[in-house]
């Protein structure tokens, strides 16, 4: 099982750093995970680190093809309250 | 303003005209002992003189971040947009060296090199100390500084010792962990993501630790805020008194910047940002504790130039690439250039100040007039001269007939670009008109016909006669000419009651 970076990844070099496995690349247009070499952090942190430092909902999965942090986890805009805000803004 | 050394027990002359009034700004540096007075007086962002004279720039090296504030996202990035935790164009510590290097040579004026993200600074300290190193030796007359959160500042302290930093801002929003969960969703501390009220109680601590600990060591340490109406606006007075307590120079209360297209917390969740006349009233509040800084322009972490422009767009990387630089001519004609603005600064301290001499006639007579604002135009210098319809921001100024005193800054948009635009020139010249709302006057060194009408009949008086001069000396003469005139006498009621 293996965690990876999706296309919403804005490219912010948090998570590089702190990977224990050296699994974390630059890459364009975004990070990458790479799979043989991601651990989950088993064994040598509680909590995986990328996605503990990521600062966007949604832009790591883990080994379940599930948002590591969903919608509202880290800003702390319910998505109902965020799709108004935008859909409001593109009204105007 | 006001740049006493705090808590370090120097002499400091207290009120009266020592305290940066008086139009002798030149002066607000005068009783610092030796060693500060130089670290801050060729400082854009230390000294409010400086600004008018000095420019900076930041470099983005610094993309991650351990912490969430409600009024940063991550996401944005845009050429237009000036505030904090944006970017165009993330640099490695090498290019971000050359770029450097590049403005360094383009723009003599530059003293001082920042980095202040786009992230926390420390939380990438290899590229921000590779950056630093790199130009301790290639550009030693260009100051250093770094901008940090401070939730990694204690550990990190003894590596800024030795890159020869002697300024740092923290950014310290509370020192109360209720009002920093509403401020702070989440930290990342020991390898996990912490959220909450214990999240903003680890932060903190270690920002409060971190001041300390540079407090110690003898660098200038500047503390910044940004005041959020109903959330952290009347706690800011305890967050003044507390890091002047611990020996921080410099406190700068900044308006909370927050619109829905920003996508942030506070900006989505409409919490509206604080009016001119709410951050001044707190910056006066502050400012009886703690020196405060009014002249900040909460500046891009890629901006260049001085404090009210952004030259960013002429120092991308692709344009760099191609420049031809002779580094030691460059540091050269920095010094000499910089020579020639002291030499400048000193004309202008010198200069007597006739205008205030005569501000206190009006009051022989028995009248009383009342303080107002002014509202200046300047590209810079210290003087004013800049024609109205090219401003893109205003200095506010306090006149009284004690002294005048810088209060701010307020930005408007560009209506005269000239050619084609001028179909929109009603309602942008509307909105710098609104902008200026409560000044009583506004001096630039020309203004057109149609802004001359509508700012009299807004109320504001327009004032071209003053180009070229200094700016405080300006703004005493126009005070001076309203006060002659019977337009600033106190109402009545108040006149008598103080009679």
């Amino acid at each position: 099982m293996a965690y990876r970076i999706i296309e919403t990844c804005v490219n912010c070099w948090a998570c590089a750093a702190l990977c224990p496995s050296q699994a974390i690349s630059a890459a364009v247009p975004h990070f990458l995970v790479d799979a043989k070499k991601c651990t989950e952090c088993e064994g040598d942190y509680a909590d995986p680190q990328c996605a503990g430092i990521c600062p966007v909902e949604g832009a790591i999965l883990n080994g379940l093809g599930e948002a590591a942090n969903p919608p509202g986890s880290l800003t702390g805009i319910a998505p109902e309250r965020m799709q108004a805000a935008m859909a409001e803004i593109q009204a105007r | 303003m006001e740049l006493t050394v705090l808590g370090q027990g120097a002499d400091t002359t207290g009120g009266g005209c020592a305290s940066g009034g008086c139009g002798s700004s030149g002066d607000q540096l005068a009783h610092l002992p030796e060693a500060i007075r130089r670290k801050v007086e060729n400082h854009p962002c230390y000294s409010e003189e400086a600004h008018h004279h000095y420019a900076r720039m930041h470099v983005a090296v610094a993309p991650a971040c351990n912490i969430q504030c409600h009024y940063c996202n991550r996401k944005y990035d845009c050429a237009n947009e000036s505030r904090p935790g944006v970017v165009s164009e993330l640099l490695t510590p090498d290019q971000a060296v050359k770029k450097v290097m590049a403005v360094a040579a383009s723009i003599p004026q530059m003293t001082v090199l920042g980095i202040a993200g786009p992230g926390d600074p420390l939380a990438n300290p290899e590229r921000t100390f590779d950056t630093f190193r790199q130009l301790t030796g290639k550009a030693p007359d260009i100051k250093l500084c770094v901008s940090t959160n401070g939730l990694a500042l204690p550990a990190q302290v003894e590596e800024l010792c030795r890159h020869n930093i002697d300024h740092v801002t923290i950014t310290i929003n509370c020192v109360d962990p209720d009002i920093g969960a509403r401020i702070y969703p989440w930290v990342f501390w020991n390898h996990r993501r912490i959220k909450g009220r214990k999240a903003a109680q680890i932060l903190i601590e270690q920002q409060q630790k971190g001041l300390e600990m540079l407090v110690a060591r003898g660098i200038l340490v500047k503390v910044n805020s940004v005041m959020i109406p109903g959330v952290n606006d009347a706690h800011l007075k305890e967050v003044s008194r507390i890091v002047k307590e611990k020996g921080a120079f410099l406190h700068n209360v900044m308006p909370l910047i927050a619109e829905a297209e920003h996508g942030t917390f506070f900006g989505v969740m409409g919490q509206r940002g604080p009016t001119h006349a709410e951050l001044q009233a707190l910056q006066d509040d502050c400012a009886g504790d703690m020196n405060m800084m009014r002249h900040c322009r909460q500046c891009r972490a890629d901006a260049v130039g001085l404090l009210g422009e952004d030259r960013g767009a002429e120092f991308t990387m692709e344009r760099i690439e191609h420049m031809e630089i002779d580094y030691a001519a460059a540091m050269q004609r920095r010094a000499e250039v910089q020579a020639q603005i002291e030499r400048e600064r000193e004309q202008q301290r010198n200069r007597p100040h006739e205008a205030f001499v005569a501000l206190a006639a009006p009051q022989g007579s028995g009248r009383k007039t009342r303080p107002v604002l002014m509202a200046v135009a300047t590209t810079g210098g210290g003087v004013v001269n800049q024609h109205f319809g090219h401003a893109t921001e205003f200095l506010v100024y306090e006149a009284s007939a004690e002294d005048v005193r810088f209060i701010g800054h307020r930005k408007v948009e560009l209506y005269c670009s000239g050619g084609d635009t001028c179909g929109d020139a009603e309602s942008a010249l509307q909105k710098t008109i609104r902008t200026l709302e409560g000044c009583a006057a506004v001096l630039c060194s020309k203004i057109g016909f149609e802004p001359w009408g509508l700012l009299e009949a807004a109320g504001i008086q327009p004032d071209g006669e003053h180009a070229m001069e200094p700016v405080e000396d300006a703004v005493a003469a126009v005070y001076r000419e309203m006060a002659g005139a019977g337009l600033l006498d106190e109402p009545a009621a108040t006149a008598r009651a103080t009679a």
